[in-house]
């Protein structure tokens, strides 16, 4: 199974829903997803606002969040709510990573960010 | 480049303990041509009183605003180059960095400013080292501005520059009536119970705060309700690290 697909199923629903609308999984990781998804009840997500989408992100898996910020899942005004909302968690390597990218997504740069 | 405040303070700040405190230290730092450190927990405040201090500073003053890319290099633009200005000497970073670093230093003997650094505390070690030798070769002072991380890693990781700290600052978290007061005035009307809550929850922590009760207004949106407590404890399952206090 492909990373990003376990992630997915593993995150809270509402994240993997919203992340789903928004459409930032390709034809074969919906492919690979959906039957797990429906199969556990993940699909049933409410809609979530942009604060509460972002707060999802910061609060969840930081490697998963990543990915959604490099496929451009996030508006301007949501990557700076997420980047305020990780200066309140315990800084760690992934967030630190993590916190890299929303900064550099925020400049206009879209590529990964080099480890240091 | 430094500049002297000349546009008139934000009318949408509320003088409170962190924004006075941060000016006054500001204040110091310049007159008497120290390195100050300010520390405070994240989301008390900070970046609001340095963006407040930033318009309304009396003298010479550069804010630098510090991200998790900002390396030895970046520093030193920031401080050397003017808006837009390219630096074109070929090489590689460090020998560009230490021509720019002259040019620095001659600036500042020219004309001395106050250097304030907000988040200061996500500096990387070689770039307290160059804020070090800045203070020993042009006396430039400095307001270090961070949370609680800051004054750790100078103690552990950079002795030479905790040497030449003259006042370290700590700034309390807010009051219950001061906090009141800043949730008031950035608009949120809360009943008691909320109140309660909330402090319960993040203490003195605007910021906090501010993240919690947003989305306690979008759930309460979602329902098509007006914001109230069971919102607002609905909002508390997003943050876990919350939950567990």
């Amino acid at each position: 199974m492909r990373e990003i697909v376990r992630r997915a199923i593993q995150a809270r629903p509402e994240l993997t829903a919203e992340l789903l609308q928004r459409g930032m999984f390709g034809p074969e990781e919906k492919a690979a997803m959906l039957p797990l998804l429906s199969k556990e009840g993940c699909l049933k997500g409410g809609v979530v606002g942009p604060v509460q989408f972002t707060t999802l992100l910061a609060e969840g898996d930081a490697q998963f969040a990543a990915r959604a910020v490099l496929r451009k899942m996030l508006g301007h005004d949501e990557l700076t709510w997420l980047d305020r909302l990780l200066k309140f968690q315990k800084p760690n390597g992934k967030r630190e990573e993590l916190a890299r990218i929303v900064e550099r997504a925020l400049e206009g740069r879209t590529r990964n960010a080099r480890s240091r | 480049m430094p500049v002297v405040a000349e546009v008139p303070a934000p009318e949408k700040v509320l003088i409170n303990s962190v924004v006075k405190n941060l000016t006054a230290l500001a204040a110091r730092a310049w007159a008497k041509r120290w390195i100050i450190t300010f520390t405070a927990p994240t989301g008390t405040g900070k970046t609001t009183a340095i963006d407040y201090a930033e318009r309304t500073l009396p003298f010479d003053h550069l804010v630098i605003r510090c991200k998790q890319i900002t390396t030895r290099y970046t520093m030193l633009q920031a401080m050397g180059l003017a808006p837009g200005e390219k630096w074109t000497n070929h090489g590689r970073n460090w020998m560009r960095a230490s021509e720019l670093y002259a040019r620095v230093v001659e600036r500042v003997r020219e004309r001395p400013y106050l250097l304030v650094i907000d988040e200061a505390d996500r500096l990387r070690l070689d770039v307290f080292e160059i804020l070090r030798d800045l203070w020993d070769d042009s006396r430039l002072p400095m307001l270090l501005v961070g949370n609680e991380v800051l004054t750790e890693k100078i103690n552990r990781q950079h002795e030479r520059l905790f040497r030449r700290i003259r006042v370290r600052f700590d700034q309390r978290p807010l009051r219950e009536g001061d906090m009141c007061k800043v949730l008031e005035f950035m608009g949120y009307e809360l009943v008691d119970e909320e109140f309660a809550l909330l402090w319960k929850l993040v203490g003195g922590s605007p910021g906090f705060a501010e993240a919690l009760l947003e989305n306690a207004n979008e759930i309460a949106a979602s329902q098509g309700v007006k914001r109230g407590i069971e919102a607002l404890e609905g909002a508390v399952r997003y943050f876990p690290t919350v939950r567990k206090c």
